[in-house]
């Protein structure tokens, strides 16, 4: 019995804070999640294609693992494979040190968290920093993550407001507001500094070789986009067949994770900067990550690499919301990972069922982590799985299931008695007898006290067996019935069954840009639908009541003809900002761009970088503009995702209103690092 | 003629509660079907499967198996967990041996749980039940999600006279029973069972109404060391009330 396991469960159920945070994270987290889902018209088909598409790639790994390789080198990336953690650890180290690099940004990702690479790297003395908030606060504290997608689910702004006194100097304050703006300040420089990017990849796409990143405060954005060298890294399976496949996986993980129809950043990343492409890193890594997958994959617990790391099975469990991230520890009391009910499964699954396999026994088996699950992962069967024993790691041998003894020795005589009839009987009339005996000495009593180590009896009273069984009774029973019988007669008889059918959802009205507008107010974003000779006047305005006379603009040619002189004469000094110039870009505090197209679906803009684009004209500035025409307003994510162009440009992005934060106590807040306002000039089109 | 079932009356319901067997056996006589109980029926093996004990579990399965081989008919189980064991778990038991695994897909296969039966197969919502006072419904995990039964345990609690039936908040969220678990993780356990009790008290019912035995035994062991007064029953003896 792990009994590490068992003092942390302990602790974590006595730490009145971590109680509330977690009572809070589960009631916050399942009905936002309810709430979007009710937003998709049939989510149980979506789950089902879903679960379809990973079981799909899992099936074929190798071969759309080649086709992937294929075409993310052919768009310029440099792919790695690294067969476990060290592996992967060491051709982190070798581009590093091939560019001198001394300060690494880091974007969360999961599977760094499993191979451990924060700490190797400062081992050989490289610094290394987390950005997105949560995992930042959980970085500077000196501990792991406690939730796959809110690091610092665990800790209360008091907590925060602490620690950032401490470490950052920042005066103490409960104001989560000034906590992200300090943050957001500390690691601009971080950014913009940093001589490589790290982040993970969400979806890597076969069939073009896209790699697919999703963030809400832009720093997913910043590490692929600012320092010269980004390198992402992906577990194997990490993939999808098409961009509709894709488009399909989008639906689902932002609603699942955070209740979003899309996150604020969809990053689609193709290739590293060109020549003629004003910005992006010069070059882009992708290191492919076994560690463990295939082994995985040729086992009976298969199923769990079809995880696209949502988290909701987290928040679905009510044993994580009694017991946190963190409570879930291997024997040595290290905590794995990746906690909740997708960790009990992946981490003996990854890293041995010696060591975690303890993990998978925590959990009542209620179901509601398959039900919460995007792809439909059948959870409860693959814990069960792991209860048997199972291997899929081949350093261990031995296959016998994990129960502690007493429990398989009293199972096992249970099993003895009850395979019999007659000796289930006699069981029966002993424990019978002994609830008499029990009974008597009681006074009457009908409950027993079991001891405390029998586990039911540190907290519950158990019922009296009766003394006369149901089957010692049902003949007699049988017999009055049989004499009653005739006088039975149902009135109402068969009652027809009520069988209303519930929600699946309301069907579509009518699309366009309406729906855009309000999708995108309900963002926090501005919405502003004027002719084409309006559009000068409504920029300036937005400046000059913010006392802004600087503008970040992309290229003439991609914004409406002669709109740049118009803004020139106005008083507003323009820049057109490259990789070269980031560090001065930054202090510009607004940024003007045109979009591809808009989502009236999500309120989500296009933007497709490339030669007159550069992206950081939408994400180093604390306000961003972007002109939209009507005509190019499509429905749904789908329609927007088949465009040649997302495939040929160097890196896009869908952006679905201003960057925000829920990682202090999960309450909001606009603007983190990417622009805190977001304002949309709608132009009409006629 | 009547039809006949064959009833499971399961290890718990056996053992504990033989007066809420009794109350299924006349329920199911009200809704105009014969009652008949294989002997040789023991315990469906689920503690030995969610143990991780998977010979054990097997052994069970086989004996649950022969026990309604020659006993031809529905079969009606008073617990959606054991229901939802022989279901759904038996494949998973046998799905590397194809001596058992088309006996146990058959029983499977006739196989329900005691309301899903009553209102799905008989179409019966209405047994002329009455009860005074006001009950509420906790959605037991196994027949929630593992079957998909709710509404029929709904309509036939909503038809029972002079009830109020009110909502329990949280409802579908387990009571922290779980067998094996609730023994290896009592304190998870105790926990998870403390909010079910908060939602109980919340939802001003004093009688809260479960298809299933385990998590009868499970919330009224709680509320009987924790000295409250309400209690869990289960929804046959509701409806065996006249």
């Amino acid at each position: 019995m792990a009994n590490i396991f068992r003092s942390r469960i302990r602790a974590s159920l006595a730490d009145e804070n971590l109680q509330s945070a977690l009572d809070a994270n589960a009631e916050r987290r399942i009905r936002v999640r309810k709430d979007a889902f009710a937003s998709l018209s049939d989510s149980n088909a979506l789950r089902e294609r879903a679960h379809a598409v990973r079981a799909e790639v899992v099936e074929h790994l190798d071969s759309y693992l080649e086709q992937f390789t294929t075409h993310v080198q052919k768009n310029g990336m440099v792919v790695h494979h690294a067969i476990d953690a060290d592996q992967a650890i060491r051709v982190v180290q070798e581009i590093a040190l091939q560019h001198g690099a001394k300060l690494i940004a880091k974007s969360k990702t999961m599977i760094s968290e499993e191979i451990g690479l924060n700490h190797a790297l400062e081992k050989r003395g490289f610094e290394v920093i987390e950005t997105d908030l949560g995992e930042y606060i959980v970085q500077l504290r000196g501990e792991p993550p406690s939730h796959i997608i809110t690091p610092a689910v665990h800790l209360r702004r008091q907590d925060v407001g602490r620690l950032f006194q401490e470490k950052l100097g920042l005066p103490y304050t409960e104001d989560i507001s000034i906590m992200t703006n300090a943050a957001r300040r500390t690691l601009r420089q971080v950014f913009l500094n940093a001589d490589i990017g790290i982040s993970g990849v969400n979806f890597g796409v076969a069939q073009t070789g896209t790699l697919c990143v999703v963030t809400n405060e832009g720093n997913g954005r910043m590490v692929t986009t600012i320092p010269r060298v980004h390198i992402a890294l992906m577990g194997i399976e990490r993939l999808v067949p098409t961009m509709d496949d894709l488009s399909l996986m989008l639906n689902l993980l932002p609603r699942s994770a955070t209740g979003q129809k899309l996150s604020v950043y969809t990053n689609l990343l193709n290739s590293p900067r060109r020549s003629e492409d004003p910005d992006g890193p010069q070059e882009r890594h992708i290191i492919l990550v076994d560690n463990g997958r295939r082994d995985v994959q040729a086992s009976g617990l298969r199923e769990i690499l079809y995880c696209i790391r949502c988290g909701s099975c987290l928040n679905a469990c009510p044993v994580f919301r009694e017991i946190g991230g963190h409570a879930y520890v291997n024997l040595l009391g290290k905590s794995s990972p990746y906690p909740g009910p997708i960790g009990s499964v992946l981490s003996p699954a990854l890293f041995g069922q010696l060591e975690y396999g303890h993990l998978a026994r925590a959990s009542s088996m209620c179901g509601a982590c398959r039900e919460a699950c995007p792809v439909d992962i059948d959870l409860p069967k693959l814990l069960l799985r792991v209860r048997t024993g199972i291997q899929s790691t081949q350093a261990e041998s031995n296959s016998k299931p994990n129960a502690p003894v007493p429990l398989a020795v009293g199972l096992k005589l249970f099993t003895f008695a009850a395979s019999s009839p007659w000796r289930f009987a006699v069981a029966q009339r002993l424990a019978g007898l002994f609830g008499s005996i029990a009974t008597f000495f009681s006074k009457g009593d009908p409950w027993l006290r079991l001891p405390d180590f029998s586990g039911w009896g540190s907290s519950k009273d158990f019922p009296r067996p009766a003394s006369r069984t149901f089957r010692d009774r049902y003949q007699k029973q049988t017999q009055s019935l049989q004499g009653a019988n005739d006088q039975i007669a149902l009135s109402g008889k068969a009652q027809a069954v009520r069988s209303e059918i519930v929600g699946t959802g309301s069907i579509r009205t009518s699309k366009g840009i309406g729906d855009f507008a309000t999708e995108l107010k309900s963002l926090g974003g501005n919405f502003i639908s004027c002719e084409l000779d309006g559009v000068p006047q409504n920029i300036l305005e937005i400046l000059r009541v913010r006392g802004i006379d600087q503008l970040l603009v992309w290229e003439a040619s991609f914004l409406p003809d002669g709109l740049i002189e118009q803004l020139t004469d106005a008083g507003i000094r323009i820049s057109h900002p490259t990789a070269e110039t980031q560090e001065t870009s930054s202090l510009v505090r607004a940024g003007l761009t045109g979009a591809s197209a808009g989502i009236a679906d999500t309120g989500s803009l296009l933007l497709l970088g490339g030669p007159g684009r550069p992206l950081t004209a939408s994400l180093l500035p604390e306000l961003h503009i972007a002109l939209l025409w009507e005509k190019d307003v499509f429905e749904n994510l789908s329609q927007v995702l088949q465009r040649e162009d997302v495939k040929q440009s160097p890196a896009a992005v869908l952006i679905t209103g201003p960057s925000r934060t829920a990682d202090i106590e999960m309450a909001l807040t606009i603007g983190v690092h990417g622009p805190g306002e977001l304002h949309v000039i709608c132009i009409k089109t006629g | 003629m009547m039809d006949t079932v064959q009833l499971f009356v399961t290890c718990i319901i056996d053992t504990l509660y033989p007066e809420t067997g009794e109350a299924v056996v006349r329920v199911l006589h009200k809704a105009g079907v014969n009652v008949s109980f294989p002997p040789g029926q023991t315990c469906c093996g689920q503690p030995a499967f969610n143990a991780g004990l998977r010979q054990q579990a097997r052994k069970m399965a086989i004996q649950t198996i022969r026990a309604f081989e020659a006993y031809p008919g529905p079969v009606v189980v008073p617990s959606g967990s054991c229901a939802a064991m022989i279901r759904h778990s038996y494949s998973e038991l046998f799905v590397d041996d194809p001596i058992w695994l088309l006996p146990a897909t058959a029983l499977a296969e006739r196989t329900y749980e005691f309301s899903e039966y009553l209102v799905d197969v008989l179409g019966i919502t209405n047994l002329e039940a009455g009860f005074e006072g006001r009950m509420t419904y906790h959605s037991s995990c196994h027949l929630l999600r593992g079957l998909g039964v709710d509404r029929q345990p709904r309509a036939l609690l909503a038809a029972v006279r002079n009830a109020e039936l009110v909502e329990l908040p949280e409802t579908g969220d387990c009571c922290g029973f779980g067998g094996v678990f609730s023994i290896e993780h009592p304190e998870i356990s105790a926990a998870m069972l403390d909010r079910k009790i908060k939602n109980l008290e919340a939802s001003g019912a004093s009688i809260m109404v479960a298809c299933d035995a385990g998590c009868v035994t499970n919330i009224n062991g709680g509320l009987h060391r924790r000295h409250k007064s309400q209690r869990a029953v289960h929804i046959a003896e509701i409806l065996d009330k006249p």
